[in-house]
């Protein structure tokens, strides 16, 4: 049995006849020791999805699903006070921005230390060795001294490195990294993605990685899950979504990676925006964007299917050759890109 | 920290300055003249009109009616008043341990109900709770104090009898002043029944009085709130499984007290307006209605002298409020 099973996972704002739906049915499922990475442009609910996981949305948002299983426990069906148990206990989160995820009124030992206390309990020694522990896990240098730091005194990097060693203090089973390294930059970008990876292949943890940045998932993820505006658009394992991509939403993203580009002076880019609550296309979410889109595309919406082994979300999955399959003739309608 | 705080004192001298040069200059800025006031109806003949004039230093050029009257200041001597011709100081000393009784009486009812409102509201924010203790708020804030006095003792003393009218303490008891503050007194002094009294007194005025700062501390308190629970950090601290009240009262409150608190130093010159109406409603002998008397009878070494030192302690709550800003917010602290 999977470690987290997602199964139809919605999340909704908005007035109740008229809802927004900020993640659409959305299953995913992952293993211990497994990464998997969430990829999709901003807005497309990778976050909302993973706060829906922690139970951290609130009203008025809406979590629906029919099923969220942690370890063959339903999440969703708990009380609340069973389910904080598990929270930062067995299930951890590291934030987007580092420098807004500590309480700027406590130092960096007080911040650790309140996670253990709450979960493990244990006399104030053990706690404060523990985080030195920690501290010296995630590569802080000179710990001892950045224990009564306050987070005003650290820098991004530094401030991320105790985020993880604040969601990593209760040893959780599974990780989820909200963009970790986003407010980074690049140098210690890598140096983050290295250490989470190092402390996943260590504990064997189950490693939810949410990202834009499709080339950080290719090296870092077993399977690839790519979604768009709340929906699931393509999964499968990693390398065979970066040789053969069946969904044009994935091909375009692969294209649109600098390292990628051959040739072409000029980097290709996916035009337009994700679509919000109020410019929802009636058909595939995708059409208004999408290369090979025609009537049937913008008229009615596709549903998840297998093809070749891989979940794709659309009429026309893409063949070996990068080519719509099933499309008629040549009936494009947005001949956009 | 030492250094933060020698610069917070070195703020204070300046307005320190600014403000006895204000209380200095009043004396000359009411169109009337202190001796002729003195003398009264009857009038003063010339000849003796300058001898007062002299003996009280009207003669001398302003700036050096300054620097006699800082120089007096400095050493502890407001002057003398016209009226009872005691030192003004020594009248303040006196009666000021019963402004205090009650203006620390008042801030701590506007704390102790003010803060835990504002949470309230925050975290039910939107919902009917919310809204009604912010039009709680918002009535107690647009109450004027006199008007808002006087309903109470209509309704409690009057109507009700539950509480005693004015004064600080019944007519059946006599207690020596030790400290000045009746609450501390009348526990030293043993007597049964008079601690009772005394609180049975501060009641009503308490309320009178606390009721703009609570109404303030309230509505600060919300939003301040409401900014601070939008935090990341907020999200995180939740994300670590803790009680919603562990991260309400822990890791929100702490940051949304930093601006409250500084609200809760201004509140302090406003409670000491408040007290002047307050004590002379609820007939307190106090700072406030002792300068209300005052001006009545243009006894102007007393009116300056309350105003001055009315001014200092104002400065010197502040300046502590500033201090618990240091120690509340670590970023203050370390600023350099």
């Amino acid at each position: 049995m999977a470690l987290l099973e997602v199964k139809n996972l919605t999340v909704e704002f908005g007035s109740e006849d008229k809802p927004f739906r900020a993640v659409d049915s959305v299953s995913y499922s992952v293993d211990r020791g497994e990464v998997l990475g969430i990829v999709g442009e901003s807005g497309s609910g990778k976050s909302v999805s993973s706060l829906a996981i922690m139970g951290l949305i609130d009203f008025p948002g809406r979590v629906t699903a029919d099923s969220l299983t942690f370890d063959g426990q339903d999440l969703l069906k708990m009380p609340a006070k069973k389910r904080r148990a598990i929270t930062g206990k067995d299930i951890a989160m590291i934030f987007q921005d580092p420098m807004s995820a500590l309480n700027p009124c406590f130092t960096v030992e007080a911040q650790i230390m309140e996670a253990l206390k709450v979960h493990e309990g244990g006399n104030k020694k053990q706690r404060r060795e523990r985080t030195l522990d920690l501290l010296n896990q995630v590569g802080i240098p000179d710990p001892k001294s950045r224990m009564t730091a306050y987070p005003h005194q650290l820098s991004g990097g530094m401030s991320q490195r105790i985020v993880i060693a604040m969601a990593i203090a209760c040893q959780p089973r599974l990780l989820i990294a909200d963009e970790p390294t986003t407010a980074l930059d690049v140098t210690i970008q890598a140096q983050i993605i290295d250490l989470l990876l190092k402390l996943q292949d260590d504990s064997d943890m189950g490693l939810l990685l949410i990202t834009h940045d499709l080339a950080l998932v290719s090296e870092a993820a077993n399977r690839i899950q790519v979604m768009y505006a709340g929906q699931l658009f393509e999964s499968g394992p990693a390398d065979s979504i970066f040789a053969a991509p069946r969904h044009p939403y994935t091909q375009a993203l692969l294209e649109a990676l600098p390292e990628r580009s051959t040739g072409n002076d000029r980097l290709s880019t996916i035009p337009g925006v994700v679509p919000g609550q109020y410019d929802r296309p009636k058909g595939c979410l995708l059409a208004p964007r999408c290369r090979y889109a025609n009537d049937h595309c913008i008229q009615d919406r596709p549903e998840v299917t297998d093809f070749n082994g891989r979940d794709v979300r659309c009429f026309y999955p893409l063949n070996d050759q990068g080519q719509p399959t099933g499309q008629t003739t040549g009936q494009t309608a947005g001949e956009t890109v | 920290m030492l250094g933060f705080l020698l610069r917070r004192l070195g703020d204070v001298i300046p307005t320190f300055f600014g403000v006895t040069i204000l209380v200095f200059l009043m004396i000359h800025l009411i169109p009337s003249d202190p001796i002729q006031m003195m003398a009264g109806e009857r009038g003063v003949d010339p000849a003796r009109y300058a001898e007062l004039q002299k003996e009280f230093g009207f003669d001398k050029p302003l700036v050096v009616q300054y620097f006699n009257y800082l120089g007096g200041v400095l050493q502890g001597d407001l002057g003398k008043s016209f009226v009872t011709k005691r030192p003004v100081i020594e009248e303040f000393t006196t009666l000021f341990p019963a402004t205090i009784e009650l203006s620390v009486m008042g801030i701590l009812f506007a704390i102790i109900i003010g803060l835990p409102l504002g949470v309230i509201a925050a975290i039910n924010r939107g919902k009917w709770l919310d809204h009604l203790t912010m039009s709680l708020s918002l009535t107690g804030y647009s109450m004027p104090i006199f008007w808002w006095a006087l309903l109470l003792i209509m309704f409690f003393s009057t109507t009700l009898g539950w509480t005693p009218v004015s004064g600080r303490l019944s007519v059946f008891y006599y207690i020596e002043p030790t400290t000045g503050f009746m609450l501390i007194d009348t526990l030293l002094s043993g007597e049964k029944g008079a601690f009772t009294s005394a609180l049975s007194h501060l009641i009503l005025p308490t309320i009178a009085l606390g009721t703009i700062p609570m109404a303030v501390i309230a509505r600060m308190t919300r939003s301040s709130m409401l900014e601070v629970l939008g935090e990341e950090y907020i999200r995180v601290a939740r994300a670590k499984g803790l009680t919603p009240m562990r991260v309400i009262m822990v890791h929100a409150l702490r940051n949304a007290l930093i601006p409250v608190i500084t609200v809760i130093g201004l509140q302090v010159g406003v409670l000491f307006a408040g007290a002047i109406l307050t004590e002379t409603i609820f007939s307190w002998p106090g700072i406030g209605k002792w300068i209300v008397e005052a001006l009545n009878r243009r006894d102007y070494p007393t009116i300056q002298g309350g105003i001055l030192m009315i001014a200092f302690v104002v400065m010197g709550v502040n300046l502590f409020v500033d201090l618990m800003y240091g120690v509340i917010n670590p970023r203050i602290r370390h600023k350099r």
